[in-house]
């Protein structure tokens, strides 16, 4: 589907790649060569599939594999998503037990109105909020940047594979992403100071969804509460915290395959956010991909996101199981 | 409270008046129909939330139709080009202003109340486009494959999981960027399309370069809203097609579509009534959102999120009151559709809207 996307952008994209005032015919040539451009659609197609499986498609304007190029920005949007995903939970699950304890009080009233107003605002305007209240009025936070591990400690991390069979690849692709490298190092600093970057884009993000989970957190939670189990657990006398504790763990079926989505949403870039805090993740290489019809990193970037949908759907079915033992596959 | 009941049952009642006037009998042959509509009004009253979400709404449509013919500022000229005092100028108080607008201006030192009149324009008519026009596709797909079953139901699944999978903000982008250039030249070959276009959401007709973007917009956010719908009724249709009277429907030989629009279609057509509510919030945002990307329309079309896109530049110095501004109409409108589609899923609900209507006689 992306390539019909891509297929469909008018004009000719070799043009736009060679640049349009230098335009050598040569050139011109080469590069239609290169990515077969004179051939018909289905013969690029198969192209650029196996030039993806490969791992061989280049970028056209910097002349970079793609998945390096991709693989320098994911990282960031890892970490972002990490920070914003903390928030998330922080937020809702909290406010959501608090609102089922509470039921039909002003508590769960304002959580009501939390997660309307919440899905009413949108994303844009509520960072220009946060950073006028939290940057320029309190200036409680710092902008812009991503902190780096040490270039030791990065250098150590590029080389596990060869010194660690097995894992090392495994290992280094961890710590690829800037915050799990310095932690892997013990660079605690440069964590803190991870957290003290992002945690503005992070809290928006958190604020923007905290109301809706907490709404399903709300509900799963009071019709677990409803159930019989619940009525012989109080009837054998057990405290309050451990029914609580028994209705919980089965209200969190619904939660965790919320939470799944949400998570792989922000893996796959939050372009606005990074638009706004100048973060260069996912969301800002695939708008800037679009924009210059830049094919190849479409198509892998769009790989990655199918990837991603899986490996989160997967991880959710497995959490059921791990949650609910009677859940089997 | 009470006075949105009463003006609620008018309208039935002019309602039921009006089909008995086309085909006499027909208030007697749908009593039982009336009578539950003149509940749902009544559940609708007691409920805050909607009656603050309907005013909201109401509010804001009124707006939107009378906007661009009050607003006391045309978004065409450009007056800080003449008078830079007015360029950013930021809210004052009265005595102190001397010619400037209570609200302030925006980089072109136009006023940014008027000029929100004309935004209002653009998000209530496009979020409305989108929706109607994505949720029949949707319900239409999801019919279809939730009642057909087999082949068909497994390929529009699997094309409605692919759109899912990606993320819509910028299968949307790709979209958006894609389209103007063709919508364009339709548009100079059909002068009168131009002409209703540009009437419907307020705009110079020679300005349908930046129609042609707000319409490749619109069909952006179609292609990614349509997957939900079909979803949701697919779901609803699969439990609807076991139940006896559709095997009774089938069974007397009523012809496969009337079976689809006559039976199956109102039975889940309240949670999508719910969710066209609850997008129109969604999509006011998305439409905003693309183009704060810079997507939609270019100057000088006043859109919200473009406004607020270009004040971001000079953000927060200079021009804190015009994302202030714009950021809280957004918010407003998305609000109002929002309170709406809560209360509505209530009311809609039989199990829900017994309770309230049980609560409202005990009173």
């Amino acid at each position: 589907m992306t390539y019909i996307i891509a297929y469909s952008i008018p004009g000719d994209p070799t043009r736009a790649w060679v640049g349009e005032k230098l335009l050598n015919p040569e050139a011109l040539q080469r590069v239609r060569e290169k990515y077969k451009f004179n051939a018909p659609w289905y013969e690029q197609f198969a192209f650029f599939v196996s030039q993806l499986l490969s791992g061989n498609l280049e970028d056209p304007i910097r002349n970079r594999n793609v998945f390096d190029e991709i693989f320098e920005r994911f990282p960031i949007t890892v970490e972002l998503a990490i920070v914003g995903f903390t928030f998330l939970v922080a937020i809702g699950i909290p406010l959501g037990v608090l609102a089922a304890i509470k039921k039909d009080t002003a508590v769960d009233f304002f959580v009501r109105v939390f997660a309307l107003v919440g899905s009413s605002l949108p994303a844009f305007v509520l960072y220009y909020y946060l950073i006028l209240i939290l940057f320029v009025y309190t200036s409680t936070t710092q902008l812009a940047g991503i902190p780096m591990p040490s270039a030791s400690c990065r250098s150590a991390i590029a080389s596990l594979p060869q010194t660690i069979p097995y894992i090392g690849n495994f290992l280094s692709a961890i710590g690829s992403v800037p915050m799990f490298g310095a932690l892997m190092c013990g660079e605690l600093e440069v964590v803190g100071e991870t957290f003290r970057r992002l945690y503005l884009p992070g809290l928006a993000l958190g604020l923007l969804n905290g109301g809706f989970i907490a709404r399903i957190v709300r509900n799963s939670l009071l019709d677990a509460l409803s159930s019989e189990y619940i009525l012989y657990a109080k009837a054998r006398g057990l405290s309050k915290l451990r029914v609580w504790g028994h209705a919980f763990k089965n209200a969190l079926i619904p939660v965790v395959t919320v939470l799944g989505i949400n998570f792989g949403g922000l893996l796959s870039g939050a372009v606005i956010a990074e638009r706004v805090f100048n973060i260069p993740g996912m969301g800002r290489l695939m708008y800037e991909a679009i924009t210059r019809a830049n094919f190849p990193i479409i198509i892998a970037s769009t790989f990655l996101f199918a990837i991603i949908y899986v490996t989160v759907n997967l991880v959710v079915d497995i959490l059921y199981a791990v949650i609910d033992p009677r859940i089997r596959y | 409270m009470r006075l949105i009941y009463k003006l609620l049952t008018k309208i039935i009642d002019g309602y039921s008046l009006l089909r008995d006037r086309i085909s006499p009998g027909w208030s007697s042959k749908n009593s039982s129909r009336l009578r539950e509509w003149k509940l749902m009004a009544y559940a609708f009253s007691k409920s805050r939330i909607g009656v603050l979400g309907g005013l909201i709404v109401a509010v804001v449509i009124v707006i939107a139709i009378i906007g661009p013919a009050i607003s006391w500022e045309p978004y065409w000229v450009y007056k800080s080009v003449t008078d830079p005092r007015l360029w950013l100028h930021p809210p004052c108080v009265p005595p102190s202003c001397s010619g400037a607008p209570l609200f302030g201006t925006d980089e072109w030192g136009r006023d940014i109340v008027a000029m929100s009149l004309y935004g209002f324009r653009i998000s209530l008519v496009i979020s409305l486009l989108v929706v109607l026009l994505g949720a029949p596709l949707g319900i239409f797909l999801g019919l279809l494959s939730g009642y057909r079953g087999g082949l068909v139901d497994e390929v529009i699944m699997r094309l409605t999981d692919i759109f899912i999978a990606f993320p819509g903000l910028i299968l949307a982008i790709a979209f958006a960027s894609v389209l103007p250039r063709r919508i364009r030249e339709l548009l100079e070959a059909f002068p009168a399309l131009r002409d209703f276009l540009s009437f419907l959401f307020g705009l110079r007709p020679q300005e349908y370069g930046q129609l042609a973007a707000l319409i490749s917009v619109w069909f952006a956010m179609v292609i990614v809203w349509w997957p939900g719908y079909a979803r949701i009724v697919r779901g609803s249709v699969l439990s609807v097609k076991e139940l006896p009277f559709i095997e009774a429907a089938k069974l007397i030989g009523i012809s496969e579509r009337k079976i689809l629009i006559k039976h199956i279609l109102p039975n889940v057509l309240s949670p999508v009534l719910v969710m066209m509510t609850f997008d129109l919030a969604t999509a006011t945002l998305f439409a905003a959102a693309l183009s704060f990307l810079g997507l939609g329309p270019q100057e000088p079309v006043p859109e919200l999120g473009f406004m607020i896109s270009k004040a971001a530049t000079y953000f927060p110095e200079r021009s804190w009151h015009v994302v202030l501004y714009f950021g809280t109409l957004l918010l407003f409108i998305a609000l109002g559709w929002n309170l709406l589609g809560d209360a509505l899923r209530d009311i809609l609900d039989p199990r829900t809207r017994r309770a309230i209507e049980f609560r409202g006689e005990g009173e």
